[in-house]
């Protein structure tokens, strides 16, 4: 049984948070004079090109650089071996067999996967990295390519000798009694297998760093575009064998992260070592297609053998599945996912008796990175899928199946079966609005209409959370010698001689708007406009303004970022009011800060002090200030959220602590000769709890909706059976473009969050809504055509054909017993 | 400067301007849009050498004296960007519709924008910001 | 990502492009640049030397034979193909399948000669063309000949046009009364690329069908062609017509879909082009 601690959540007085303000990012942005990590410049700096393997599965037999060494320009090479020698096997996260992986910054010995980077050269100009590239001569040997994650478990082909199995991490999650539910259940519904397919979010700017080596201070200087620095610091200081505060983290402008900028630390540590051999700086950008083959995929998996207890009047009981999660070569960040799903444990609804087991294996395939919607994403597509399969096999409205199974609003905060508690949210209301907006009550007629024109339309609804705020706890749950709990985020906050206000984060924004909302909530603690109000871009280790969990990551910005900024806002007011009193020779409370003075209130005009003033005292003009008043205007806050401890045993505990709430609702029209899906209508309700700016949220929704309509419908990344990847390029993996996207329509909610600093809880990554209600829509669109089960969460027009021609194939995946 | 560098890699290493962007292999993304002579044209796809003679527009040429165009105020008007790297393909392919078509429709718009692919923000807010810049057909 | 070393020559004239494509082995026409340079930049092919067509303006330009023939020079852009009254005038398919080609940035730049050179399947001009019976002149230091289209398309990447050797225009007849032409393309995503793709013409002497994506060069469907004969072009005969041809046909397997799906594409897309044609007749 966990205890929530309610966190008081200060009513701000509304003023500039809940506007939409026009963001300040946006001035430098659209002149082009953002500041990416590729726009910086070295005098002197090389550029890196990897050599990388092009087998899934082969032993490196002999690595020849000579030739690339003699071309002109050519400043240098590494290669596998000397990165053995020069640095240690990144930090692993896993039990053993998992744990005993040796993950190094360059293949060493063996490739892993299509495009592992196997060796680097460093030349004067990009072109002449390219061509010595070319000059490098590897001998590989090939070997089997293990492609599926069932085939892994079977330890055919083994990638990692040191573990010994495939398996990165295994383990049962049981909770209440399912098979008690399944014996008193009036029906019992079995599907064979459900896959969630392997795609991501493919940033617009690819990954990339300039590193510059400090030879007198043995410092690595990193310009990048690293969302998560404190843990990239974590993983690649012990490699380096150096402390961690030899490595500056720099990120200045971001084009976008959605967890796919995560895992950069092997590429990187490979960057320092080069600067420190050469003596130079040395720069690297990954290309389009590295990205696609050799970065960062979404969690891959496939659930097997689900069976799902219901009652006659459609309550949904318990439901137990294995699940098999295929991490793709190297876990990395893995075995993480093995447990973030279980902050969603039962999904949006109440029942109470659930088992899960849980396998994650490496393939010959990319390694994954935290995908936005990161495993929970996953999970929830499987508590949609059953709910819609379970309504479509039992004739139930799938839209009345939901609202009898959502967790009520009078139940929140509600603990769920393994101790995780949804804050907040009143998701039949929710759906009711989305339902509303796409206009549910005409289906039927639309229906007809679409049939006459020899079309199939349907309807489908995506429940989701966007659970934010990790509790790094969890890990312990699948590795109790971890020594990671909690969380934190950082933030400081300082009056400067001149009464400037300037805010440092330790957040990492790739457009989010961080320095706008930030500017929001100080200027309401401070009482002055948001011009005024100076929010330093991106993140530097040097501000000291980060903590170990510091980044922008896991929908978390708004309860921890600017709970850091909150506090360190209210502890500069705080001095900035004691001060103000003393100077004014005035009682604390009667000092209001507004306008950007401090003033006494409802006192003379002359009672008054520009923040200016303030900021001169302290800084240039303090001997009147009496020895025991040593105001420093200068304050670092960590917001630390509370969670409490996991318990080990039970695999329970807060995971998370705001749970932000998505329903989406598709309307699609499917030409039933060609497997074409077009959404013709769309709807997303978002509730996140109190909105800093409703704008900024809102174009969260609109990205995210826009993210699972890609993977919904086009975007896959498929290998063959020799473990190439067929689709490397935007012509083969097609995100949405302009023509692409449907009309969509928007609603939100606020149901406050009782337990974040701000009533806000973090949103952004859209818990996959858009996949869930695409995935409904189709199966539902499809009915007429043999009722096919949708078992896939990618649909493009040739998988939606094959169902049309062979509806039992998918059909004989699931199985009805009624009582 | 050798005849194969791309003319993105000319505009960004050697001019320094560093406002167009790189955001693909493939001539598929649009974030390294610029005009020639006028047009919209993906600067990845052309050799530095072609364009000898002829005039270009790269982004930190739409408003060089750091006064916004009413497309830019737009973009900020509707929150149209939100990581800002497709930022500058899109005001350049917007720049040029506008210049052609004042008032473009919905569909016009997402014609003219269909080269720049944005991973942030849906192109929703995207759309409106063109249209309300070209008077909100 | 990023290309070998290269020569590059800007010739100002059609004799001196060719004279340099005849006197260089490696040379290589670089047109429009939207297919070549790719190619470049993935090193799936390296020429020694660029022959840059931008200045030759007579490559450029759209007008009428004094045969009346719809004549489409070589560099003409998709952009001039969509905004030409004489291609509206005389044979309009050409101006809306250019518009659903790709985007504006590679409209701007991209050219009919280039896009039938490549000889990609999965382009989208090779199966018009055919289907319009359109005749393409090349150019060498030797003179000049003429080729019809099904001589002109002759496997994956490879056409008439030999070394040496430029196409310098193409012409297209003007669509009479009782001419209609259709096109129906499933594509990955709006105007992406074509997974298959179909053409049809409609003439008072019949139909022409050609599918792409199928065979390493437009296929012409000659039995739904022969099945059309006489035919009222209704739907259902239309559609009767269709019906078979996929089983005739070895298209790829790929990640966009089955050799079956192709099939099945094909039927359908060869169905609805054909019934586009015939409701697009000119009086």
């Amino acid at each position: 049984m966990t205890t929530v601690t309610e966190q008081p959540t200060t009513t701000l007085k509304k003023g500039y948070v809940g506007q939409s303000i026009a963001r300040r990012e946006d001035k430098r942005l659209v002149q082009g004079q953002g500041t990416f990590f590729d726009d910086v410049r070295r005098h002197g700096m090389g550029y890196v090109h990897f050599v990388r393997s092009p087998y899934a599965h082969a032993r490196i037999v002999s690595i020849d650089v000579s030739k690339a060494l003699e071309l002109d320009g050519v400043y240098g090479t590494i290669t596998g071996d000397e990165v053995a020698i020069s640095t240690d096997p990144f930090f692993e996260m896993s039990v053993e067999p998992g744990g005993n992986i040796k993950d190094y910054a360059l293949a060493v010995g063996r490739a892993r996967h299509m495009g592992e980077p196997v060796a680097a050269v460093c030349a004067a100009t990009r072109e002449l990295a390219r061509d010595a590239a070319d000059l490098v001569e590897i001998e590989y040997e090939p070997l089997p390519a293990l492609v599926e994650g069932e085939q892994a478990l079977k330890n055919e082909v083994v990638l990692h000798d040191e573990a010994g199995s495939n398996v990165v991490w295994s383990g049962v999650f049981s909770w209440g009694d399912v098979d008690q539910a399944l014996a008193e259940a009036d029906h019992v519904v079995k599907i064979d297998r459900l896959h969630f397919h392997r795609f991501a979010s493919t940033p617009l700017e690819c990954a990339g760093a300039l590193v510059e080596y400090d030879k007198g201070m043995g410092e690595w200087t990193i310009h990048c575009n690293h969302q998560m620095p404190g843990i990239g610091a974590i993983w690649m200081a012990p490699a380096l064998r150096v402390g961690i505060d030899k490595l500056r983290f720099v990120t200045q402008d971001i084009g976008g992260g959605f967890g796919n900028k995560i895992c950069l630390h092997p590429q990187y540590v490979v960057l320092c070592l080069l600067a420190r051999k050469l003596g130079r700086p040395v720069q690297w950008t990954e290309w389009r297609t590295d990205q696609h083959t050799a970065n960062a995929h979404g969690n891959e998996r496939t659930f097997l053998d689900i069976e799902v207890a219901v009652k006659a009047d459609g309550e949904m009981t318990g439901f137990k599945v294995r699940a098999i999660d295929d991490c793709g070569a190297f876990p990395r960040y893995e075995p993480l996912g093995c447990i973030i799903w279980a902050q969603v444990t039962p999904g949006m609804y109440g029942w109470r008796n659930i088992h899960v087991d849980f396998t994650q294996v490496c393939t010959n395939k990319s390694p994954v990175s935290p995908n936005r919607g990161y495993s929970r994403m996953q999970h929830l597509w499987l508590t949609e899928r059953i709910v819609d399969i379970v309504a479509a096999e039992l004739g139930l409205d799938p839209v009345e199946v939901r609202k009898r199974n959502y967790v009520k609003a009078e139940q929140m905060p509600y603990e769920t079966p393994n101790g995780c508690v949804y804050d907040s949210g009143d998701y039949a209301a929710a759906l009711d609005m989305a339902l509303e907006l796409i206009d549910y009550g005409s289906i039927e007629e639309r229906r007809k209409e679409a049939a006459e024109r020899g079309k199939l339309l349907g309807l489908g609804v995506g429940s989701t959370l966007d659970s934010g705020t990790n509790n790094f706890g969890q890990s312990t749950l699948l590795n109790p010698d971890l020594q990671f709990s909690g969380n934190n985020e950082a933030a400081s906050v300082k009056l400067d001689i001149f009464g400037e206000v300037v805010v440092t984060l330790g957040t990492v924004p790739q457009g989010q708007g961080h320095e706008t909302t930030a500017a929001q909530v100080v200027a309401d603690i401070l009482g002055c406009p948001p011009e005024q109000v100076n929010v330093r871009r991106g993140h530097d280790t040097w501000f000291n303004a980060h903590a170990g969990f510091s980044g922008t990551y896991a929908s978390q910005f708004a309860f921890t970022g600017l709970g850091a900024v909150k506090g360190a806002a209210e502890l500069l007011r705080d001095e900035m009011v004691k001060l103000a009193a003393f100077v004014l020779q005035a009682p604390e409370e009667s000092i209001e800060l507004s306008d950007g003075m401090a003033r006494i209130k409802d006192g003379p005009e002359e009672a008054a002090l520009p923040f200016m003033a303030l900021g001169a005292i302290v800084n240039a003009n303090n001997a009147f200030l009496p020895p025991d008043f040593n105001p420093t205007l200068n304050h670092r806050y960590v917001c630390r959220p509370y969670f409490g401890m996991v318990d080990k045993e039970k695999k329970t505990g807060q995971l998370t602590l705001t749970y932000a709430t998505q329903i989406h609702a598709a309307v699609v029209e499917i030409d039933p000769e060609t497997g074409e899906v077009e959404i013709i209508d769309y709807a997303a309700v978002d509730d996140c709890g109190v909105r800093i700016n409703p704008q900024i949220v809102e174009g969260q929704v609109h990205g995210a909706t826009a993210h699972a309509i890609g993977a919904a419908l086009s975007e896959d990344f498929v290998y063959d059976e020799d473990g190439t990847l067929l689709t490397a390029n935007f012509y083969d993996y097609h995100v949405p473009h302009a023509l692409d996207m449907p009309p969509l329509k928007t609603g939100a909610m606020e149901s406050p969050s009782p337990v974040a600093p701000l009533g806000a809880k973090g949103m952004g990554e859209g818990g996959g809504g858009g996949i869930h209600c695409i995935c409904a829509a189709i199966q539902n669109a499809l009915r007429p055509a043999g009722k096919p089960i949708v078992y896939d969460s990618c649909n493009p027009p040739h998988r939606v054909w094959s169902m049309l021609q062979d509806p039992e194939a998918t059909r004989a995946n699931v199985e009805v017993a009624s009582r | 400067m050798p005849a194969r560098r791309l003319l993105v890699h000319f505009l960004r290493d050697d001019l320094g301007l560093t406002g167009t962007h790189v955001g693909c292999d493939t001539g598929n993304c649009g974030a390294c849009t610029i005009h020639l002579d006028g047009e919209p044209v993906k600067s990845c796809m052309l050799l530095a050498v072609q364009v000898d003679g002829a005039a270009i527009t790269t982004i930190e040429g739409l408003a060089p004296d750091g006064e916004l165009t009413p497309l830019q105020r737009a973009f900020n008007e509707h929150h149209a960007l939100q990581c800002g790297y497709c930022t500058p393909g899109m005001l350049m392919s917007a720049t040029a519709l506008l210049e052609r078509n004042a008032h473009p429709s919905e569909e016009e718009v997402r014609i003219a924008l269909q080269g720049n692919i944005c991973r942030c923000t849906g192109y929703v807010n995207i759309v409106e910001a063109v249209k309300a810049a070209g008077g909100g057909a | 990502m990023l290309l070998r070393e290269v020569d590059y020559a800007r010739p100002e004239t059609v004799k001196d492009a060719i004279a340099l494509l005849a006197e260089n082995d490696g040379a290589r026409p670089l047109a429009g640049g939207q297919t070549l340079v790719n190619v470049m930049k993935a090193r799936a092919a390296s020429p020694e030397v660029l022959v840059d067509l931008g200045r030759l303006d007579q490559l450029r330009t759209i007008s009428f034979g004094a045969d009346g023939m719809l004549e489409l020079g070589a560099m003409a852009t998709y952009a001039q193909l969509i905004s030409s009254s004489e291609v509206e005038v005389a044979r309009p398919i050409l101006g809306e399948v250019a518009a659903t080609i790709a985007d504006v940035q590679v409209r701007n730049r991209g050219t009919i000669g280039g896009n039938v050179c490549v000889n990609d399947p999965t382009n989208h001009l090779p199966p018009l063309l055919v289907a319009l019976d359109a005749r393409f002149t090349i150019r060498s230091q030797g003179g000049e000949r003429t080729v019809g289209a099904s001589d002109f398309f002759q496997g994956v990447y490879l056409t008439a046009v030999g070394e040496g050797e430029l196409l310098t225009k193409i012409s297209v007849p003007p669509a009479t009364s009782g001419t209609g032409d259709g096109f129906a393309a499933m594509t990955i995503g709006r105007h992406g690329t074509c997974i298959v793709d179909a053409a049809a013409t409609v003439t008072e002497d019949g139909v022409r069908v050609v599918l792409g994506c199928v065979a390493p060069t437009p296929a012409r469907v000659t039995e739904m062609e022969e099945r059309l004969a006489g035919s009222d072009l209704s739907e259902e005969s239309v559609r009767a017509a269709a019906a078979g041809v996929g089983a005739t046909l070895d298209p790829p397997s790929d990640v966009h879909g089955s050799a079956d799906y192709r099939r099945a594409l094909a039927e359908t897309l060869a169905a609805r082009a054909v019934l586009q044609a015939a409701a697009r007749r000119k009086r």
